[in-house]
């Protein structure tokens, strides 16, 4: 057959290459910076634009999205290609792709520091940079099935399989959870409520970690790994089983980031059990990479690129082993809220996406470049700086989360709480963060050294952004032949019924939790005391948002005795109605806060209080972590909007009375008057205005509903009757 | 490679870039584990809703509080049997246990009063500067005005030296003291 001549398009793949190593010491600084943060408070440097509650969004959205997501482009790219035996689809959408992307990562920058985020985490960005992700994943995606269409190859390979996932996968999870209703250019509100938009919120955060970090990484490996060490991948039927069954049980396994929380009990069951199911499938993924080098174990001993893939293939094991476990309930007390979550997650980023992409780039950036790698010993010293820093940052964090939670539940012996107050606990695990703060200048060191190796590397050679190649045209196979193709293989060549089967997998597993939430009335149970946010609490819940305080505070007491000791009753579903968003929190930094304004309960305290804390929390309590937030007494609630936001929640369908809208500057003016009043007995002055007296009177709102009657003078105004 | 030539089967057509297949089933541990774990979610099932036999969160809730209100029998005495302690080692357990409670947060840190709460070290009291007024206030709180009620978080025996340590600091003349609060009381 005749032969056709086509080029690689390997600019493409430098750019998300290059693209990757910046982003990643961004990444890995801002994250050293919070670590500081929360170490020693200063590091806030009492700027708005610097808290933890701004910074820790920036750290999370630049590893996934900017690192970790350049990093799949440029591998998936360069393997598509060669997979294919073609060229990229477009080089249009190829530039479109990459230059937007890049621009997504500036936005989602600029916009967090400014505190523009709509607090849900990994999914922060504010509509209008949803919709230029969408489309940009669009195009990623188009560029991805046209190659795929106009491929050389009859099959397509395992890797494939999981680039299509991926992309199939990250598209449904994205738009689903990006559903909210814009006020402004600036700020939206989620159309889901409360219990929903968490079990929306966590079926996207889980499967982003499923989707995001790990099927398109077991796609890089899936290549990447039997490349570098020249070996056969093990096992064709395990690449196929373990397919289908991860894609299609993780879309379920959403709700174990809400055990004990104020969700159904059927849907906590579907987080719990698929959860356990999961293991097998990813399991699966660890053994087909691990026995794919049998026999070149000889080479992993001098070969940076192997090691690294070895530590990341082993540590993808460990971390969907560990998971699982912490779904199972009684695990999950002790790993929620604590830094158990933060060190599982680290393991995986660190070791699992950080391991792939650096063999990656040690393998894949010569080749660009038609090089040797300038150094084979520096990249080996990085291997073995960056596997210790992942202890020294995984077993401090484990320690400290057994400590905090045993000191939490311990009682005396007389029945009351041994550590009463929340900040002892926090104390004792202080050293922790300071081991974290070294394991990550470790991580970073590691991560210069490969910055400096690589561009020694660049240096040296040079790119053939046009690569030429030859192939046979592809004709296509025709009918499936019963007896000599498995309906496997003949749907590996059908590439459209193929994506068709995939998304039908991955849709069912949220179909299922999120409709019954939202459709069936009987899974959220109403309270009648439970009144909707007044003008200026809302305005103050808004300031909450875009603090980010949810990154360190929860709002949802778990049924434990020791908690309910410490915190007041624990939630109830249907408290949380008018949440739009939810803002349950997935770490206790701080104490929990969902009964703070609960008069009578342990959580309670007054303005002033209030007033002194946000002003200078260490000044309250030397010991204390949490940022200042003195500008709450200078800068105003912008009370131009505020009438936009009650017709939005009207919109959503909270029960404000018609016309409500034109009375909400009055009335969150009324309410503000009296915490004036009741702060200048305190002695101090502040204009109903500003955003400290609508904080302080969110502050207020939060838990206490469900004993009516104990806030009456600011019930009786709440409606405008 | 040569090595494994004979156990392993290479899958004809399958070569991808160079990448070529094995045609290994998979481990049978592996398949094992996917069929125990897919009886586990089962059986999981089952026990909490199917058979209704595993409580659920609130029910759990609910024993799990029984059980821990026959352990400790939370009764208080009445402030009354309970009088202030004079004895040096009280006295300095009473002053960390003002310190381990964060009461200098609204008090200061030698009592001397700040934005928030009243002066605990001179002769003017809002609630009364006997023993058992002051007993009462720690342990009652008055929310609504800020104060903190400590009786879930502090044993009465605790609120007994708290008490007996801020009686002892009268007349201690705090730099920065806040103005008097309340009624002057010997
Ligand atoms: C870096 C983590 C962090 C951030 C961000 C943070 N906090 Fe805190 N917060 C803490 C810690 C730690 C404590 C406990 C020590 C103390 O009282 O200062 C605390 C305590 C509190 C308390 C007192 C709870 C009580 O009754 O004991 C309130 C209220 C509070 N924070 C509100 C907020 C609000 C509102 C924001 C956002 C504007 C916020 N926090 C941001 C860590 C944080
Ligand atoms: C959240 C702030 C806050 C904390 C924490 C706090 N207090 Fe108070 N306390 C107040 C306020 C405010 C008042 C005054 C109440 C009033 O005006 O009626 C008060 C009143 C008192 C009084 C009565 C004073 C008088 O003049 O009669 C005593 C005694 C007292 N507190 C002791 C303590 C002790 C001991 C602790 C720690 C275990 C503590 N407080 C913790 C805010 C606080």
């Amino acid at each position: 057959m005749e032969n056709q001549k086509f080029y690689y398009d390997n600019k493409t793949v430098k750019l998300f290459l290059l693209a990757t190593i910046i982003w990643g010491v961004v990444a890995v600084l801002v994250g050293v910076l919070i670590a500081c943060q929360l170490a020693f408070p200063a590091f806030n440097f009492g700027l708005e634009y610097t808290t933890f509650g701004r910074m820790r969004p920036l750290h999370t959205n630049a590893v996934i999205f900017a690192f970790v997501g350049n990093a799949i482009f440029a591998g998936v790219y360069y393997s598509l290609q060669k997979l294919l035996k073609a060229r990229l689809f477009s080089d249009v959408l190829s530039k479109i792709h990459f230059w937007g992307w890049q621009l997504i990562i500036v936005l989602a920058a600029v916009t967090f520091t400014l505190g523009i985020s709509t607090s849900k985490e990994y999914a922060e960005l504010e509509w209008p940079i949803d919709i230029l992700l969408t489309v940009v994943w669009v195009i990623f995606g188009w560029n991805m099935i046209g190659t795929i269409l106009k491929r050389r190859v009859q099959h397509i390979y395992a890797a494939i399989w999981w680039y299509l996932a991926t992309f199939l996968g990250v598209a449904l999870l994205h738009v689903v959870n990006s559903f909210e209703l814009p006020i402004s250019l600036i700020k939206s509100y989620p159309i889901y409520a409360g219990a929903q938009d968490a079990v929306v919120q966590w079926w996207y955060g889980h499967n982003a970690v499923a989707f995001f970090l790990t099927t398109p990484f077991l796609g890089l490996m899936y290549y990447y790994l039997p490349k570098a060490a020249n070996r056969p991948i093990y096992s064709y039927r395990l690449s196929i089983i373990h397919f289908w069954s991860l894609i299609f049980l993780y879309m379920w396994a959403g709700p174990h980031h809400l055990l004990y929380q104020a969700l159904p009990e059927w849907v906590q069951a579907l987080g719990v059990t698929f959860s356990i199911m999961l293991i097998a499938p990813s399991w699966g993924g660890m053994i087909n990479g691990l026995l794919t080098l049998r026999g070149a174990w000889d080479k992993v001993r001098d070969s940076a690129v192997l090691k690294f893939f070895v530590v990341a293939v082993t540590a993808y094991g460990m971390s969907t082993f560990e998971g699982p476990m912490m779904s199972l309930r009684n695990v999950n007390q002790m790993t929620h809220f604590t830094d158990w979550t933060i060190a599982h997650t680290h393991i995986a980023g660190m070791a699992w996406n950080g391991g792939m992409t650096f063999g990656m780039l040690y393998w894949l950036l010569p080749r660009i470049f038609r090089t040797k790698l300038y150094s084979e010993k520096l990249a080996n010293t990085h291997f073995w700086i960056a596997t210790l820093s992942i202890l020294v940052y995984a077993i401090p964090l484990y320690w400290s989360a057994v400590t905090q939670w045993l000191m939490l539940r311990e009682y005396t012996p007389e029945g009351f709480l041994a550590y009463p107050n929340f900040l002892e606990t926090l104390t004792q695990i202080l050293p922790m963060y300071t081991l974290r703060i070294i394991s990550g200048i470790m991580f970073l060191t590691g991560f210069l050294i490969m910055v400096y190796n690589l561009f020694k590397t660049m240096a040296a050679g040079s790119v053939e952004a046009n690569e030429a190649a030859e192939a046979p045209a592809l004709v296509l196979a025709g009918k499936r032949k019963p007896l000599n193709e498995t309906i496997h293989r003949w749907m590996e060549r059908k590439t459209v019924r193929f994506s068709i089967w995939v998304f039908v997998a991955l849709f069912i597993g949220g179909a299922i939790q999120i409709i019954p939430m939202i459709f069936i009335k009987s899974n959220i149970p109403t309270i009648d005391t439970v009144t909707p946010y007044t003008p200026l609490e809302l305005e103050g819940r808004d300031v909450y948002v875009k603090e980010g305080c949810y990154t360190c505070h929860s709002q949802v007491i778990r049924p434990f005795r020791w908690e309910t000791d410490r915190y007041g009753d624990y939630s109830k579903i249907g408290e949380f109605v008018y949440d739009h968003p939810f803002l349950w929190g997935s770490r206790r930094t701080g104490p929990d806060l969902a009964r703070a304004g609960y008069v009578n309960g342990p959580m309670y305290k007054n303005s002033a209080w209030h007033y002194n804390h946000f002003m200078d929390p260490q000044k309250m309590n030397e010991q204390s972590i949490m940022p200042r937030y003195d500008w709450f007494a200078k800068k105003d609630v912008n009370l131009d909007m505020t009438p936009n936001k009650i017709r939005a929640m009207q919109t959503l369908g909270v029960p404000y009375p018609e016309g409500f809208d034109e009375q909400a500057v009055d009335d969150l003016l009324w309410q503000a008057n009296q915490i004036v009043a009741e702060l200048k007995l305190s002695g101090i002055e502040i204009e109903p205005t500003k955003e400290m007296v609508a904080m302080i009177a969110y502050m207020h709102k939060l838990g206490r509903d469900i004993e009516p009657n104990t806030n009456q003078n600011l019930d009786s105004h709440d409606t405008g009757e | 490679m040569e090595e494994n030539k004979n156990v392993d089967e290479h899958l004809d057509e399958h070569n991808y870039d160079g990448i070529q297949e094995l045609d290994n089933p998979p481990p049978r541990w592996i398949m094992m584990l996917f069929y125990i774990t897919i009886g586990f979610a089962i059986i999981y099932a089952a026990y909490f809703f199917w058979l209704d036999v595993g409580d659920l969160q609130d029910a759990r809730y609910v024993k799990k509080s029984e059980i821990h209100e026959t352990r400790y029998q939370l009764a208080s005495q009445s402030s009354d049997e309970i009088v202030a302690l004079t004895d040096a080692a009280d006295i300095e357990e009473g002053k960390s246990i003002y310190k381990e409670m964060s009461c200098f947060a609204c008090h200061g840190m030698l009592g001397e009063g700040n934005a928030i709460g009243p002066n605990l070290c001179d002769d003017t009291w809002l609630y009364g500067c006997d023993f058992q007024s002051v007993f009462n206030i720690i342990k009652n709180g008055n929310a609504a005005k800020g104060m903190t009620p400590f009786k879930t978080q502090l044993s009465d025996a605790r609120i007994q030296k708290v008490s007996s340590y801020l009686l002892s600091l009268k007349d201690s003349k705090p730099p920065n003291a806040k103005g008097p609060q309340g009624e002057t009381c010997e």
